[in-house]
């Protein structure tokens, strides 16, 4: 069957080619919309009346919600532990994904064994993740505990989830444990495309493996890190499925971020307009970041 | 360097590794080792004597298998759902030019970066109101909020890379825009398509959130819920059969993973992933 | 066989204009190269003649069809484009049919027309293999193929030759040129290399920045270069290009150029104020004259020596036959072919051609 476009008298020919771009991109517009943006304003909408969850009923408040919020202090606490949590766990990340890359990027043996080691964490199921940490952290069997005694770097148990700080450092290192690969393969490839001749330069010119890493490696990872910084620093603050299921937000909210607070108001304390009111407020602040953050990579990079 | 083995980074690297992969060593230790070697104050790393009868236990005395079975068809049907709205939207994005585009494609990057939490009040509030609560239908739509822009993400960053000469020798060969879509396009794309579905797939797999909020009977309650449901039920956190499960379903991923590494990984130059 | 036509055709991206109007007839069976320096417009002609682009007004003949608002499949051309564009995931046997499957034709006679090709250009061991198991000069012929399988009326060649290297280059044109000869089709062939226009094209359209300049056979736009630019671009070692005036030399024109002042063998009438002169290498003399120059640089090329030329601050460059002991520094006698200088208005960048030329 000939395959040839017809001449239309009428419609120009890039009138013809935008209305088919608009077309394949319809279904996607309609289900974004229907699914982020329709939710997106029904939450903004939200945040203004109060809910009570089983029922679905709700009345008109304004602004009530975010003047409790603001006020009451546990929006306060929450964005300070989620900045806490996100600071500790990205620096983690960041500093063990490179140098797991760096070090990857070796010619090692196995190196493809090992490397699919190194990533699998991050394509596991949080829960499955968080099962495991569980485990290793139990207070009684769990041979972290039991490791640590042995080696006498501890004289009794500790308690790893229940207790802060030691809950705030576990969920950390839980955190880095899974997401730190993303850093390892983006930065890895970004190794691999570093020319070999950057580096002989250097070390003709006297650089020790020191300084090669300070003067070539890493002006040359600075666009990739910065990308990969804003994401993981956006990702890790508005997680929750890691922490939530490790701690759960205690001890005594020691560990309650703003995602867990936005899920605890509405389906804990029923109250879904304040959890709206959260949730929105968390993205407000998210925004602020990212824009800041633009715009000094932007400034940096000129 | 580069041909002969770097034994001294051998040496340094590989104990790292086998210190990170550990907890997944511990979890297939744990789930093959006896309940009574199990709580012991001073656990053995080897286990002395090798059991099944955890895997037995949660196959047949949970509901492990329809846990499997509906995040099976979750997964699936996502992934079904998402590569075929997003093939199409990425080829727009990358290939047209119409007023609004450069909008749109801003659009997808931000909701690339929204947080779950903020929509999972209102989604409920739409699932329960079109009688679609408690349904994995439900958890397709949801999960389509975030698998839906990362696709498309991928997939343009796959497609804005095959040569546009490609598409323009076949149009002038006689075929189509369509056609030289179908002919052109599509076969030299397939690399990135499965990239794309293997993501969607593993993170409709692994997802917590939405199906905590939207779910709670086992008819359509996936594996991510469905597992830790069994932990809180439970008097005794049963710590051999949670770890046998665990094991149990991440086996999809692990055949994933070991397969397809490479489709995987080409991803993130692409653009990146859902943390 | 048939006509292109190019009238008032325009191109603006936006508030860019990249042609602002193009008026060019292609004769039927001609093979015409677009040449040009990157930039002016050559490929976005060709493009908008394959229907790969929409002029912004203007119409595009074909034969006697307006093509503009045709899509490419109708239009009756083939490209052979300078990626070769091949298709990565079928086989050199299936990206030579593709063509024929788009416009319906059966598989018996795909198979009659794939030999004929494949003979024609010998490329019967390759057609199992794919494109990226075959050399960049197997590629072209590939491209080629699917391009002739057609028989269209127009063939259209975005720079195919130039990622090949040079001795393969010189083997490719030499065949293009007997295809042309042997197929009698029109022919339009973008290029940014002097040498394959010139010796391919029956005329050539030199373009800058989106204009026509001149378009006219090889030999034309060589001895006849229609303004300063043409007269620069065309010409290897270019063509020296200094600012001067004209004076009326008791009844002879004289040109004034430098500190030489240069009897030429026409009458002196009505003339442009200020001129542009043109010198080819090749019409400097050096040895004897009644000029002296500088030498500054020798480069032997084994059959000649190109020797740059200060002439009391006049740069010219001439081509001396044969290796000679010219030294720089040295001071020459050099002369001019006094009929081959050639004049350009200074105000337009015309030629100027003195009456009784």
């Amino acid at each position: 069957m000939p395959d040839i476009a017809l001449q239309r008298p009428g419609l120009s020919r890039e009138r013809r080619d935008a209305l088919l771009g608009l077309l394949l991109i319809a279904p996607t517009v309609l289900v974004l919309g229907a699914v982020i943006v329709y939710p997106l304003l029904s939450a903004i909408a939200l945040s203004f009346q109060s809910v009570y969850t089983p029922t679905l009923e709700g009345h008109w408040v304004g602004l009530a919600n975010y003047r409790e919020l603001l006020g009451s202090g546990g929006f306060w606490a929450a964005l300070l532990t989620t900045a806490i949590w996100t600071a500790g766990t990205l620096t983690l990340q960041v500093l063990i994904g490179v140098a797991m890359a760096l070090l990857l990027h070796q010619n090692i043996i196995f190196r493809s064994l090992a490397r699919s080691l190194v990533l699998f964490p991050y394509f596991l199921s949080t829960v499955v993740a968080v099962l495991v940490w569980r485990w290793l952290f139990n207070d009684l069997y769990g041979i972290v505990n039991h490791a640590l005694m042995t080696a006498g770097v501890i004289d009794a148990p500790v308690n790893w989830l229940g207790a802060m700080p030691n809950a705030m450092l576990s969920i950390m290192v839980v955190g880095a444990w899974k997401f730190f690969p993303f850093v390892v393969i983006a930065v890895l490839a970004r190794l691999q495309t570093i020319p070999e001749a950057l580096y002989e330069a250097a070390r003709i010119d006297g650089a020790g493996p020191i300084s090669r890493f300070f003067d070539v490696t890493l002006p040359q990872l600075r666009d990739v890190l910065t990308i990969v910084i804003l994401l993981r620093t956006v990702w890790d603050f508005k997680e929750f499925d890691l922490i939530y299921l490790m701690t759960g937000g205690g001890p005594v909210n020691g560990t309650r971020t703003l995602p867990l607070i936005v899920y605890q108001q509405a389906f804990g304390l029923n109250q879904m307009g304040m959890a709206a009111a959260y949730a929105v407020s968390m993205m407000l602040v998210m925004l602020v970041f990212m824009l800041a953050y633009l715009q000094r990579a932007r400034k940096a990079a000129a | 360097m580069k041909k002969r083995s770097n034994v001294l980074a051998s040496f340094v690297t590989w104990p790292i590794v086998l210190l990170i992969a550990f907890p997944l060593l511990w979890m297939l230790i744990t789930s093959v080792k006896p309940a009574a070697e199990l709580f012991s104050t001073s656990p053995t790393l080897l286990p002395k004597a090798i059991t099944f009868e955890h895997y037995a236990r949660v196959l047949q005395d949970t509901p492990f298998l329809q846990y499997f079975a509906n995040s099976m068809i979750l997964a699936t049907s996502t992934t079904v759902v998402v590569i075929s709205i997003s093939v199409l939207g990425a080829y727009s994005l990358v290939r047209f030019a119409y007023p609004g585009r450069e909008t749109l494609a801003s659009l997808v990057l931000f909701t690339y970066l929204l947080p779950s939490v903020v929509l999972i009040s209102p989604l409920y509030l739409m699932l329960v109101s079109i009688g679609l609560a408690n349904t994995l239908a439900s958890l397709v739509i949801a999960y389509t909020t975030f698998a839906l822009p990362y696709a498309l993400w991928l997939l343009r960053s796959f497609m804005a890379g095959i040569p546009q000469d490609l598409e323009s020798a076949a149009m002038v060969d006689g075929a189509s825009r369509i056609g030289a879509f179908v002919d052109v396009v599509l076969p030299q794309a397939l690399p990135g398509i499965i990239s794309t579905a293997l993501f969607t797939f593993i993170l409709a797999w692994n997802e917590y959130l939405y199906a905590l909020v939207l779910v709670n009977s086992d008819e359509a309650r996936p594996l991510t819920t469905g597992v830790m449901t069994m932990l809180i039920s439970a008097f005794n956190i049963e710590w051999s059969l949670l770890m046998a499960a665990s094991v149990l379903m991440s086996v999809p991923l692990i055949i994933i993973f070991a397969f397809f590494q490479r489709h995987l990984t080409s991803g993130f130059g692409a653009g990146g992933v859902k943390g | 066989m048939v006509q292109v036509v190019f009238e008032k055709v325009s191109k603006a991206y936006g508030d860019t204009v990249a042609i602002p109007g193009l008026d060019l007839v292609i004769e039927s069976g001609e093979f015409v190269s677009l040449l040009g320096p990157s930039g002016c417009g050559k490929s976005t002609t060709l493009r908008m003649l394959a229907g790969l682009e929409q002029p912004s007004s203007g119409s595009i003949r074909i034969g006697d069809r307006d093509v503009v608002n045709l899509a490419p499949a109708a239009r009756d051309v083939a490209m052979v484009f300078q990626s070769y564009a091949l298709y990565p995931h079928m086989t050199v046997a299936e990206n030579i049919c593709y063509p024929l499957k788009k416009r319906g034709v059966a598989k018996a006679d795909r198979a009659i027309k794939l030999a004929e090709v494949a003979a024609l250009l010998q490329l019967e061991p390759l057609l199992a293999r794919k494109p990226g198991q075959l050399s960049g000069g197997q590629q072209q012929r590939v491209a080629l193929g699917r391009a002739l399988v057609r028989e269209p009326s127009v063939f259209l060649l975005d720079e195919p030759l130039s990622n090949l290297d040079a001795s393969l280059r010189a083997h490719m044109r030499a065949e293009l040129i007997e295809l042309h000869r042997r197929l009698g089709k029109t022919m339009v062939y973008v290029t940014h290399d002097q040498l394959e226009a010139m010796t391919m094209s029956s005329r050539i359209a030199v373009m800058r920045a989106g204009e026509l300049q001149q378009f006219a056979p090889p030999d034309e736009i060589y001895n006849r270069p229609a303004n300063v630019f043409v007269a620069g671009f065309i010409g290897t070692p270019a063509m020296a290009l200094a600012d001067g005036s004209l004076a009326d030399g008791g009844g002879h024109l004289v040109a004034h150029v430098g500190p030489l002042a240069v009897a030429l063998p026409y009458a002196a009438g009505t003339r442009p104020d200020a001129v542009t002169v043109g010198i080819r290498p090749e019409d400097v003399l050096v040895g004897e004259g009644p000029w002296q120059a500088q030498v500054r640089l020798v480069e032997p090329t084994g059959y000649e020596t190109i020797v740059a030329l200060d002439a009391g601050g006049l740069a010219l460059t001439a081509r001396v036959p044969g290796s000679n002991a010219l030294r720089v520094g040295e001071t020459v006698a050099f002369d001019l072919r006094r009929e081959r200088i050639h004049l350009f208005d200074k105000s337009d960048g015309r030629r100027w051609e003195p009456a009784g030329r």
